[in-house]
C-alpha cells in the first residue's frame, strides 16, 4: 500500500514537472519577443530594453524557468501586463467562478449519466435503451457552445425564463444560479453522454456476473440490486472516464464562460490572449493543465478506495 | 451468406458522403460565390435564390456551409495525419524495442494526455496569435498520443504471433518486421481509430474557430459562423442553427462510421450495445 | 409442497426443459443427474422463478397450494429466500466482491426479516457457526477474496439459509471444490437439511456426491425427465438406457475407489455427444444415440412406465419389455 502511494505520487509529481517543461518550453523557447509583444511596434529601443531586463527575459533560460517554478510554488505568477496586478489575485479573484461552474457541471453530470446508463442497462434490448443510446450518440455529437446556444435561443430569447448570460456574483443568490443553470445543463448534457454509455456497458457486463444471480435468487428487487450490486462494482470503469472527462470538463468551462460570458478563468484566458498578456496565459494554461493531471491521480487513488481487491495487489 | 452491415455503419457512411460531397463540390461549385456581400439582401429568408437565406452581410449561406465544410474537412484530414502518423510511428517504435524506450515513449504519450487541443491551441494563439495553422497543430499534437497507444496495444499483439516470430528467426531486424508486417496487421485498428479522431478533430476545430483562435475572417467556417451567429441571436435566430447541424452531421458521421468499422473489423472489441 | 405439472420452458432455439413434472415435499432429499445441458439448472431456476426473460413457460408451477405459473418477479421476491432458497455451482463469483460477507448475509435478515443491525449480525454469526466457517467474528468483516473456496461455499450457504427456506436448490455446488472439501460440504447440506426439516434439491454429475447426499433421484436427458425413483435403487439397478448409460457397467458407483487425484471417477462418457437444443428428436431425446433403440423411438415420446411403487422410467423399450 505505500509503495503504491510512493509511486503514484512520484508519478504524479514526475508529470507536473513535465507539464511545466512544455508549458514554459512553447511559451518562452518559441520564437518572439515578448517585450515587443506587450509594448507594441512603435515602442522605442530603451524602452524594450529597460522591459526585457524587468521581465529578466536577458537571463538564461533555465534561470528563468526556476524562477518560475518557484515563484510559481510560492504563489507568484508574476505580474500581469495588462491589468497591472499580481497573475495570483486575478486568479483568486475568478476562480470561485470556475470552481461553481465545474463542481455543478460534474455533479450534474455524474448523476443525470448514472440515471441514464443504469436506466438504460436495466431496459436492455427495449424502447428505453434504444432512447438513451440515440440521445447520447446525439449529445456525444453535438459541440457544447452550440448546445449552449440553442439552450439560450429557447430558454433566454423564446422563454425569457432565464438569463442569457452574464454573472453578477454570489451576492445574489438567486440570480446567481438562475446564471448558472444554462451553463450547467449545456455542460453536463454532453458531457454526461459519454458517461452514461460507459455505465450502460459497465453495468451489462456486471449484470451478468453470479453474484447478481445470487442476489436475485436471496429475492432483492431488481432496483435494489442495480443500486446496491450492479453500480458499485460497474464503478471502476465509470470513475476512469471520469477522470478523464474532469479534464474535459474543466476545458469544457473555457468554452462555456465564453459562451456565456461568465467571468471567469476562462474569460480570462481569452482576455490575456487578446491583451498579449504572456504571463497570464502561461499561469493558467499551467492551472488548467495541473488540474487535470491531479484529477487522473486521484482517480488513480479512487480505485484503491472502491475496489478492496485492488488494496491486496497494491 | 450475405453479410448484414452494421447499421451504425450505413447510417454513418451516408452522413459522411453527404459532408464529403458537399465539400468536394464546393471545390469547383458553390450556388454563389460564398464570401459575395449583397447588404441589400441582407438577413434575407429561404428562398429560390438563397435558399437557406443570407447572413447579417447578405452572403448566401449555402454556400459559406458548403465552403466551411471543405475547411473543416481539411483541417480534420491535416490534424489525423499528422497527429496520427506520428504517433503511429512512435507506437510501432515504443513495440519494437520495448523496454524502457517503451516507457518513455508511454509516459511521454501520457503527458501528452495532460493538455486537451484547446490548452495547446490556447499557449500557440498566445505566442503567435491565433490562426488555423495553430488549430491544425493543435489537433494534431493531441493525436499524437492517441495513436501512439493505439498502435503500441495493437502492435504488441502482432509481436506474439507466429510469423513475426518466424520472421525474427529468418534474421530480419526489428525496423524491417515492423514495416512489413506489424504496420499491415495494425492498419484496421488505425483506420477505425482516425475515423474516430477525424470526428473529435471537426468537433475541436469548430469550438476553436468559434472562439476566434481557428479560422479567421474571411475563411468559411461553421464554428465561426456560429460565433457570428451567436450576436445576432435577436435578430436572425435560423443562423444559429444551420452551421451547428452541418456540425452535429459532420461528427456524428464519422463516429458512427468509426464505430461500425470497428464492429466489422474487430467484432471482440465492439461494445455490447 | 412444490410441485411442477407438464411445466415446459422453451426458446426460440428449442426446448430446454420439456413437460416437466416433479413434486417435492418437506424434508424430501432429492438429487437430480444428467449430462451436461440436459436442464438440471433450467428446472432448478424454474423453481426459483428464474427462468431467463427470454424463455417461453407452460405448463403449472404450485407453490405451497399457490399457482405461481403467470407469477412476476415481484411475487417471486416474496418467495425468494423465505420458501426456496438457491446455491450455486462457482463459489468464487457468487458472492459481491465489493461487500463483506457478513453484510452479504446480513441483508436479506434486515430486508426480508426486518431485523435491527444488531440482531441481523448476531444471526449472520450463529449462521456462520451453524455451516461451520472458523473464527466467524473475523470472517464476517472478511470480503469474498480473503477467503478460500470451501468457505465461500459455506458463506453462500449461509445467506442461502438465512430466511429459513422450505426447500434448498444446490445447483451443482461442489463442482468447483476439491474432493475432500466437497465431500464435508455434502454432509454439511446433508446435516442442515435434516435438522432443519427442509426439502433438499441437491444436483450434480458426480453420481457418489448424489448417492451420498439423497433418498430420491430424477435422471434427466435433454430436457426430459427419464427415470426416478429411489437413490440406491436407480444407482444399482438402473432401468432406462440412459442411466444405464450414465452409470457405465459399474453395478455401484458409490463403492468406486477414488482415482489417483483423488476424486471419484465422474460420469463416464456416452458414445456419442448431447444434441444442440435445435438438433434434439422429437420423440425420445435419447434416440439417436440409444443402444436398444426402436423404430417407434425417434418419432414419439415413451410415457411413463411405473417399474415399481416408486420407480417410474419413460423408455418404449422399457414399457414393452414390462407389459410382456
Ligand atoms: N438463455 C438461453 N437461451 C437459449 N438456450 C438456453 C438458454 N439458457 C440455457 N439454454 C439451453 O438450455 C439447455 C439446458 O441448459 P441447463 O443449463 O439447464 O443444462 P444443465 O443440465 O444445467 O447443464 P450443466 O451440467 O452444464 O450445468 C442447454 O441446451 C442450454 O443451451
Ligand atoms: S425410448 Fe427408445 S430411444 Fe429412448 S431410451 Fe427407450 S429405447 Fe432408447
Ligand atoms: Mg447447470
Amino acid at each position: 500500500m505505500g509503495y503504491f502511494l510512493f509511486r503514484r505520487t512520484l508519478g504524479f509529481v514526475l508529470t507536473l514537472f513535465a507539464v511545466s517543461v512544455v508549458v514554459f518550453a512553447v511559451m518562452n523557447v518559441l520564437p518572439g519577443d515578448p517585450a515587443l509583444t506587450i509594448l507594441g511596434l512603435d515602442a522605442t529601443e530603451d524602452a524594450l530594453a529597460a522591459l526585457r531586463e524587468q521581465l529578466g527575459l536577458n537571463d538564461p533560460l533555465l534561470t528563468r524557468y526556476v524562477h518560475w517554478v518557484w515563484n510559481a510554488l510560492h504563489g507568484d505568477f508574476g505580474i500581469s501586463h495588462s491589468f497591472g496586478i499580481p497573475v495570483a489575485g486575478l486568479i483568486g479573484e475568478r476562480l470561485p467562478m470556475t470552481i461553481s461552474l465545474a463542481v455543478s457541471g460534474m455533479i450534474f453530470t455524474v448523476i443525470l449519466a448514472l440515471v441514464m446508463g443504469i436506466g438504460a442497462a436495466a431496459n436492455h434490448r427495449k424502447p428505453g435503451d434504444w432512447g438513451m443510446m440515440f440521445i447520447s450518440q446525439l449529445g456525444i455529437a453535438i459541440p457544447a457552445f452550440w448546445l449552449s446556444m440553442l439552450l439560450v435561443l429557447l430558454f433566454a430569447v423564446k422563454l425569457r425564463w432565464l438569463p442569457p448570460g452574464g454573472f453578477a456574483g454570489w451576492d445574489d443568490p438567486v440570480a446567481a444560479m438562475r446564471s448558472l443553470i444554462l451553463p450547467t445543463v449545456a455542460l453536463a448534457l454532453v458531457q454526461s453522454s459519454v458517461l452514461a454509455r460507459v455505465t450502460r456497458s459497465s453495468a451489462l457486463e456486471v449484470m451478468r456476473q453470479d453474484f447478481v444471480r445470487t442476489a436475485r435468487a436471496t429475492g432483492f428487487s431488481r432496483r435494489r440490486i442495480l443500486w446496491r450490486h450492479v453500480l458499485p462494482n460497474a464503478l471502476v470503469p465509470i470513475v476512469t472516464i471520469v477522470g478523464m472527462q474532469f479534464a474535459a470538463l474543466v476545458t469544457g468551462t473555457i468554452v462555456i464562460e465564453n459562451v456565456f460570458y461568465l467571468p471567469g478563468l476562462g474569460r480570462l484566458i481569452f482576455q490575456s490572449i487578446s491583451n498579449r498578456d504572456l504571463p497570464t496565459v502561461q499561469a493558467l494554461v499551467m492551472l488548467f493543465a495541473a488540474i487535470v493531471v491531479t484529477a487522473n491521480f486521484i482517480v488513480d487513488l479512487l480505485y484503491v478506495v472502491i475496489d478492496p481487491r485492488l488494496k491486496a495487489r497494491a | 451468406m450475405k453479410t448484414r452491415l452494421p447499421v451504425n455503419f450505413l447510417i454513418g457512411a451516408v452522413l459522411v458522403a453527404l459532408v464529403l460531397g458537399a465539400a468536394a463540390l464546393s471545390l469547383v461549385w458553390t450556388p454563389h460565390d460564398f464570401a459575395q456581400m449583397n447588404i441589400k439582401a441582407k438577413f434575407g429568408p429561404a428562398s429560390s435564390t438563397y435558399w437557406l437565406g443570407t447572413d447579417q452581410l447578405g452572403r448566401d449561406v449555402v454556400s459559406q456551409l458548403m465552403a466551411a465544410a471543405r475547411n473543416s474537412m481539411t483541417v480534420a484530414l491535416a490534424a489525423v495525419l499528422i497527429g496520427g502518423s506520428i504517433g503511429t510511428a512512435l507506437g510501432l517504435l515504443a513495440s519494437a524495442i520495448g523496454g524502457w524506450v517503451e516507457d518513455l515513449v508511454m509516459r511521454i504519450a501520457d503527458i501528452g494526455f495532460a493538455f486537451p487541443a484547446l490548452l495547446f491551441a490556447i499557449m500557440l494563439a498566445a505566442v503567435f496569435g491565433p490562426s488555423l495553422t495553430n488549430a491544425v497543430l493543435a489537433i494534431s499534437f493531441i493525436n499524437i498520443p492517441v495513436f501512439a497507444r493505439v498502435a503500441r496495444a495493437s502492435a504488441n499483439q502482432v509481436w506474439t504471433r507466429e510469423y513475426v516470430a518466424a520472421a525474427q528467426a529468418a534474421g530480419l531486424n526489428r525496423a524491417v518486421i515492423s514495416w512489413d508486417h506489424i504496420l499491415p496487421n495494425i492498419g484496421a485498428a488505425i483506420i477505425v481509430q482516425a475515423t474516430i479522431e477525424f470526428a473529435v478533430a471537426i468537433l475541436a476545430e469548430a469550438a476553436l474557430s468559434y472562439l476566434g483562435l481557428g479560422a479567421q475572417p474571411p475563411a468559411p467556417s461553421w464554428g465561426r459562423m456560429l460565433s457570428e451567429a451567436q450576436t445576432l441571436m435577436y435578430l436572425a435566430p435560423q443562423l444559429a442553427i444551420y452551421p451547428g447541424l452541418c456540425i452535429v452531421a459532420a461528427v456524428l458521421g464519422f463516429g458512427l462510421l468509426g464505430d461500425g468499422l470497428r464492429d466489422i473489423t474487430d467484432p471482440r472489441l465492439s461494445r455490447e450495445r | 409442497m412444490i410441485e411442477l405439472q407438464d411445466f415446459s420452458v422453451s426458446f426460440k432455439s428449442g426446448t430446454a426443459l420439456r413437460q416437466a413434472s416433479l413434486a417435492i415435499r418437506p424434508g424430501d432429499r432429492t438429487g437430480i443427474v444428467g449430462e451436461s445441458g440436459s436442464g438440471k439448472t433450467m428446472l432448478a431456476m424454474s423453481l426459483m422463478g428464474m427462468a431467463p426473460a427470454a424463455a417461453d413457460l407452460s405448463g403449472k408451477l404450485v407453490l405451497d397450494g399457490r399457482d405461481m405459473t403467470g407469477a412476476d418477479d415481484r411475487g417471486w421476491e416474496a418467495l425468494r429466500a423465505r420458501k426456496v432458497a438457491m446455491i450455486f455451482q462457482e463459489p468464487m463469483t457468487a458472492l459481491n466482491p465489493l461487500r463483506r460477507v457478513g453484510d452479504t448475509v446480513m441483508d436479506p435478515l434486515r430486508l426480508h426479516l426486518g431485523l435491527s443491525k444488531a440482531e441481523a449480525r448476531a444471526r449472520a454469526l450463529a449462521l456462520f457457526e451453524e455451516v461451520g466457517i472458523p473464527s466467524p467474528v473475523e470472517r464476517l468483516r472478511q470480503f469474498p477474496h480473503e477467503l478460500s473456496g470451501g468457505q465461500r461455499q459455506r458463506v453462500v450457504i449461509a445467506l442461502a439459509l438465512a430466511c429459513d427456506p422450505e426447500l434448498l436448490i444446490a445447483d451443482e455446488p461442489t463442482t468447483a471444490l476439491d474432493a475432500n472439501v466437497a465431500l464435508r460440504i455434502i454432509d454439511l447440506l446433508v446435516r442442515l437439511a435434516e435438522e432443519r426439516q427442509m426439502a433438499l434439491l441437491f444436483i450434480s454429475h458426480d453420481l457418489a456426491a448424489v448417492a451420498r447426499a439423497t433418498r430420491d433421484i430424477v435422471v434427466m436427458y435433454g430436457g426430459d425427465i427419464v427415470e426416478r425413483g429411489p437413490t440406491a435403487e436407480v444407482l444399482t439397478t438402473p432401468r432406462h438406457p440412459y442411466t444405464q448409460g450414465l452409470l457405465g457397467a459399474r453395478p455401484n458407483p458409490v463403492a468406486e475407489p477414488r482415482g489417483a487425484d483423488g476424486k471419484r471417477p465422474r460420469l463416464p462418457t456416452i458414445p456419442g455427444s448431447v444434441p444442440t437444443l435445435q438438433d434434439l428428436p422429437s420423440g425420445c431425446r435419447f434416440s439417436g444415440r440409444c443402444p436398444v433403440e426402436l423404430p417407434v423411438c425417434a418419432g414419439t415420446r415413451p410415457g411413463s412406465t411405473l417399474i415399481s411403487a416408486t420407480r417410474l422410467a419413460n423408455c418404449h423399450a422399457l414399457k414393452q419389455e414390462v407389459s410382456a
